[in-house]
């Protein structure tokens, strides 16, 4: 049950990706990305980041592979003018760097030793929050990329539980989450519990170089599979 | 915590004046045993004890000795430190599930208490909701949409699911302090590493 009042103004996400059922989505929502491999979906949860950046919205990254500078080199092209001061990123790449509270050219950035630190995630996104709500951001969108690789370092019912956790977390707090998840690294049993921690899916998938998504749970029915 | 039985707080303070007002204030709703040292402490420290209030300087073993002896025997209770200074949050990655600041009022002690406790609830609530959707997600994976709908076993485990995350949502407010939140975090991972 969200905690969130009604009269809170909703998230439209179909800038990227034009479905109704993602032009009025509640505060508190967290939406798991799900797809293959090299689908795009990592592009697509930063697009709707970038679009609520645009709108002046806080934006935090959570990143597993790359490096905190090349997310911020990359969110800056995508975000003309970025203001800086309402975007965060939560390096946990696991290469050891444990240094904190690192200033890269304005961008808040907080590094976390591995993605199975999840007391230092913790502290980095509340860190984070904190952090854009003093600069002013009264809403905000949350990207995790990925979920895959954290399923690498622990199991999937501390994934299951974590997911759960920073749902209610950004529910609380009337933030908006998006995490990707690689559907063909895992059994079928794996992504049917990992997505029981979320409000709503997107579901990317490829046919004949053509990329199509559905949206479910978000509004009634799946939708129809759309290109995009 | 053993069925029926109140919560049993385990007071650790080298002062006897203050450990007896913690006692005073909590006697009513706790079991409560005490301790002049972290020595002590330890030896008081068994399975029953819920909550441990640890005063961080003490003569003989500090609050952060006693609190990584209690890590290492993998005891399941929750630490509240007693400190003079107000810490940052980062000493939750110590393994504190809390903390006090010198001079603690009776409503803040009781406070933190009930809250350490909830968190407990909390953890059970979680781990009770992943097993059913574990279990959900078993059948899910081996039965069509149609068998589930009939599938008696199905819709209680889904009814059990949604009144878990009601409970859930309730529990802690719904994780929306910052203390809890980390908290919560590290326990998952201290699970995971056993």
């Amino acid at each position: 049950m969200s905690k969130s009042s009604d009269s809170e103004t909703t998230y439209d996400l179909s800038g990227p990706l034009e479905f109704d059922a993602l032009t009025s989505v509640r505060p508190g929502s967290n939406i798991l990305v799900s797809g293959p491999a090299m689908t795009g979906k990592e592009e697509l949860a930063l697009s709707i980041l970038a679009d609520g950046s645009r709108q002046g919205q806080g934006a935090i990254v959570m990143t597993t592979g790359d490096p905190a500078d090349q997310v911020i080199a990359d969110y800056r092209e995508r975000v003309d003018g970025l203001d800086e001061a309402l975007f965060a990123v939560v390096d946990c790449r696991g290469d050891g760097d444990r240094s904190t509270d690192r200033s890269a050219e304005g961008s808040y950035v907080h590094h976390v030793s591995s993605p199975s630190d999840l007391t230092g995630i913790g502290i980095g996104i509340t860190k984070s929050l904190e952090r854009l709500a003093n600069n002013g951001a009264t809403s905000g969108r949350f990207a995790l990329s990925s979920l895959s690789t954290m399923l690498t370092y622990t199991d999937k019912k501390t994934v299951f539980k974590f997911c759960h956790v920073l749902s209610s977390r950004f529910d609380s707090a009337g933030y908006l989450g998006l995490f990707t998840v690689d559907s063909g690294a895992h059994d079928e049993q794996t992504i049917q519990v990992i997505k029981q921690a979320f409000d709503g899916m997107i579901e990317i998938r490829e046919r004949d170089g053509t990329r199509e998504a559905r949206v479910l749970g978000l509004a009634g029915k799946p939708t129809e599979w759309q290109e995009f | 915590m053993s069925e029926g039985a109140r919560p049993v707080v385990l007071i650790v303070e080298d002062e006897p004046d203050v450990a007896e007002t913690y006692n005073l204030w909590l006697a009513d709703d706790y079991g409560i045993r005490i301790a002049h040292s972290g020595d002590e402490g330890l030896e008081e420290l068994d399975g029953d004890v819920d909550i441990v209030l640890l005063d961080r300087m003490m003569p003989g073993l500090s609050g952060d000795e006693v609190l990584e002896r209690i890590r290492d025997r993998d005891m399941e209770c929750r630490v509240a430190m007693v400190t003079a200074v107000e810490p940052d949050f980062d000493i939750l990655e110590m393994g504190f599930d809390a903390y006090l600041c010198k001079p603690i009022q009776s409503d803040q002690l009781q406070e933190t208490v009930t809250n350490l406790l909830e968190r407990s609830e909390y953890d059970d609530l979680l781990q009770e909701y992943y097993s059913l959707v574990e279990k959900s997600a078993t059948l899910e994976a081996t039965k069509s949409s149609g068998e589930l709908a009939d599938n008696d076993e199905y819709v209680r485990l889904r009814d059990r699911i949604g009144a878990l995350r009601e409970d859930l949502s309730e529990t802690l407010d719904g994780i929306e302090s910052d203390e809890d939140f980390i908290a919560t975090l590290r326990g998952l991972s201290d699970v995971e590493e056993q």
